[in-house]
């Protein structure tokens, strides 16, 4: 199975996932590894995640934490 | 002792859920709702409703699952309330300026903080709830979908679609 740059577009999301089936998979790398433009595609997608776990991630503070752990009786 | 005469609030497993979870839920209230007090009354609300209907969680699906989808729903309850009132980015820039966690943070680093808020914040609800549960929180596709009651398909369909319009709304810090 041979995939077009647009047929890829959609299953590049999943493909990073590791969640295509393995005939999709296979035509998927098969195609990233002669297509520079698939290929930076999914290097940049990789990118998003890769930004939002390193600062995507929040915290309560210490005081909201406190008062919601008093207000739900945990402390 | 039988189980209603001890106050669930009590009981490890709602403590030991409060510090696994509470920062996980406030990051998808935040990342919804764009407001740090209206997040935080979020996940007040999301760990009573844990405190109350943690006797009936049979252990048939993703225990993150479960209460995500608890969080979820009183974080899109809180969104409904204010619906006249959408998130405001340039709100969200600056309500991020003067929060004691990003005053020791470099310039650089509040700019991108600010860019990824903004980011995320044109994203709609359903694609933003995807988004933060898998790429932010870590959550399996499985557990995603137990968490926005919606099937493994759609969750990979929302997945694939926020993960898109970030990759262009943020060009500048993929290159």
């Amino acid at each position: 199975m041979k995939l077009t740059c647009d047929e890829l577009d959609t299953l590049l999301s999943e493909f990073m996932d590791g969640s295509l089936t393995a005939a999709q998979e296979q035509a998927a790398g098969e195609h990233l590894a002669t297509c520079r433009q698939c290929s930076a595609e999914l290097s940049q997608l990789q990118g998003v995640g890769e930004l939002f776990r390193l600062h995507g991630r929040m915290e309560l503070s210490p005081e909201a934490r406190d008062r919601i752990e008093k207000a739900i009786g945990l402390a | 002792m039988d189980a209603t005469s001890t106050p669930i609030a009590e009981t490890p497993s709602t403590a030991s859920l409060f510090r696994e979870f509470a920062d996980g839920v406030y990051t998808l209230a935040y990342r919804i709702l764009g407001d740090r007090h209206l997040a935080e009354d979020a996940v007040q609300e999301t760990f009573i409703k844990v405190m109350k209907s943690l006797h009936t969680y049979r252990g048939d699906g993703p225990l993150a699952g479960w209460l995500y989808r608890i969080g979820y729903r009183e974080t899109i309850a809180i969104a409904r309330r204010r619906r006249d009132q959408p998130m405001d980015v340039e709100l969200l820039s600056r309500e991020l300026e003067p929060s004691a966690e990003n005053v020791e943070k470099s310039v650089v680093e509040r700019e991108l903080a600010t860019r990824l808020d903004k980011a995320i914040g044109s994203l709609t609800d359903p694609l933003r709830g995807a988004f933060v549960l898998r790429d932010i929180e870590g959550l399996s596709t499985t557990e995603v979908a137990t968490a926005l009651e919606i099937s493994e398909s759609a969750v990979k369909m929302r997945l694939a679609r926020a993960r898109e319009a970030l990759r262009v709304e943020l060009q500048e810090y993929l290159l």
